[in-house]
């Protein structure tokens, strides 16, 4: 529903300047039809966009016999093919009948109603049309008429059917994307094995694996072409954290072009596999930091910064080895982006920095 | 630790996903557990009717939307451990959330999903 609001609100702004036009309609019909003000009663309906209609319950089958201007431009038919007419003639194969039956419930209660229909033309097209009943009493408390104003809601009705529609693909996209890894994961696995290169394979997997958890994120908000980075952090190190107490993850809001998710998924990938042999996640107590932010270079070219910081890990080698075959295939990779990764080792564990450009 | 004896144990697969089905087929035969491998719920169904099952490993849509449902209410009829395995969270939301079972979300590397499913046949029944 949340992603609805601004859909819902405009509906429900058209709603309370619907039901404002119908109490006021309601009073001026009141005197209308009590005698007075008379003209400016006339003047108001014939002038307002909102289409209305008045239907005399008293009469067999509660026909219209009122309908101003705008009914006629909303419905196509002139005031004499109305007037006389129950209102049904507006519906057609493809409204709701549930819909329908509130109509007839409210009439039958004598409540006021809001029903949101497809009704058809004279021409036979369609039309979504919001429909605000209710009753009308004389002075002195009978029911006299009921009152009808339409609005027309299609554009309504299209704009959430596409966002629907958009957002049914991205899950579906989704869905498939996550399928493809998990059999990519298979092919690659039984490979390994078939060329008994179990080992080989697992790290393949690892690295393939960190790079679908990094692109599964990108999906949701995909149509902006652009990506939210902490998203796809926060995804791919999920599995190196599964009880959610040894990596902390802070930053804001950086967008990036969708490519750079896979040098970015399989640095912290290297990282994090590298943290869980020799630092910080080999022991129990060790944690990880890790802050990202946007930054500009000397040129004022928009730039991604990842701190990486390990503490409580087990005491740094003497002579530490800085880079892995993982973190070599990192700088590799981030060397390609035109992007860097810095290492040092502090008393307390892995210090890393990992700048790397972003497009404008 | 395993308490289960491995080689008494066996397991259903539904998953109709060939390449994931026999990357998880092997998973289950490095640890020595029998695995029975369905790639529809009537095969799944088959294999309930005809052996002694103590878990099973369910992929969630099983194409042309279908969906392991059946095969999960059969098994909580009989009080068996399931794990559902699924690229899909969002879809059978509803479905899920109706179905006392843990979930495990696809991609998952094939040996960590067989040691969770061997985990819940020692957990004693909640």
């Amino acid at each position: 529903m949340r992603d609805d609001e601004g859909l819902e609100s405009s509906n429900q702004a058209y709603l309370r300047e619907s039901n404002e036009l119908s109490e006021s309609f309601q009073k001026s019909a009141r005197k209308r039809f009590s005698g007075a003000s008379g003209l400016l009663f006339e003047q108001a309906m014939a002038q307002t966009r909102m289409a209305v209609c008045l239907s005399d319950p008293r009469q067999e089958d509660d026909p219209i016999v009122f309908c101003n201007q705008a009914f006629e431009r909303l419905t196509g038919y002139d005031a004499a093919d109305i007037v006389g007419r129950n209102c049904r003639f507006l519906q057609g194969p493809r409204t709701d009948p549930e819909q329908v039956q509130r109509i007839r419930n409210a009439i039958a209660a004598e409540e006021v109603a809001v029903v949101e229909m497809l009704n058809y033309r004279k021409d036979g097209s369609t039309f979504w049309n919001a429909l605000h009943l209710g009753p009308i009493y004389d002075d002195e408390g009978n029911l006299r008429y009921f009152f009808g104003s339409q609005w027309d809601v299609t554009d309504i009705h299209l704009a959430r059917s596409e966002e629907r529609h958009a957002k049914a693909m991205a899950r579906e996209v989704s869905h498939r994307l996550k399928n493809v890894f998990a059999v990519i994961g298979g092919i690659v696995n039984i490979t390994g094995r078939s060329l008994n290169v179990r080992e080989a394979a697992q790290s393949i997997n690892s690295r393939i694996q960190a790079l679908g958890r990094a692109y599964e994120p990108t999906l949701d908000d995909a149509f902006m072409g652009t990506i939210e980075i902490g998203q796809a952090i926060r995804s791919v190190l999920k599995p190196y954290d599964p009880a959610g107490d040894r990596i902390t993850l802070e930053g804001g809001e950086v967008r990036s072009e969708p490519n750079a998710v896979s040098t970015i998924g399989l640095t912290l990938h290297e990282l994090a596999t590298n943290a869980l042999k020799y630092g910080a996640l080999s022991v129990p107590q060790g944690e990880v930091f890790i802050a990202w932010k946007q930054d500009h270079d000397a040129e004022g070219q928009r730039i991604l910064n990842i701190d990486w910081k390990e503490t409580g890990g087990p005491k740094p080698p003497e002579n530490p080895e800085c880079s892995g075959t993982g973190l070599s295939i990192a700088d590799t990779l981030l060397s390609y982006s035109r992007g860097r990764l810095e290492r040092a080792w502090e008393p307390d564990g892995l210090r890393a920095t990992m700048t790397l450009p972003l497009s404008a | 630790m395993m308490k289960t004896d491995p080689a008494m144990t066996c397991v259903l697969v539904l998953e109709d996903e060939p390449f994931i089905a026999m990357d998880l087929g092997f998973a289950f035969e490095d640890v020595s557990v029998r695995a029975l491998i369905a790639a529809t719920c009537a095969e799944a169904r088959q294999y309930l009717a005809d052996e002694q099952i103590d878990a099973a490993l369910l992929d969630v849509n099983l194409g042309a939307g279908a969906t392991c449902e059946p095969i999960a209410a059969e098994l909580e009829e009989r009080g068996l451990p399931f794990i559902l395995h699924t690229g899909d969270l969002d879809r059978v939301g509803e479905f899920l959330r109706r179905i006392d079972a843990p979930v495990i979300s696809k991609p998952a590397c094939a040996n960590d999903v067989a040691a969770q499913l061997l985990d819940l046949i020692d957990k004693p029944a909640a």
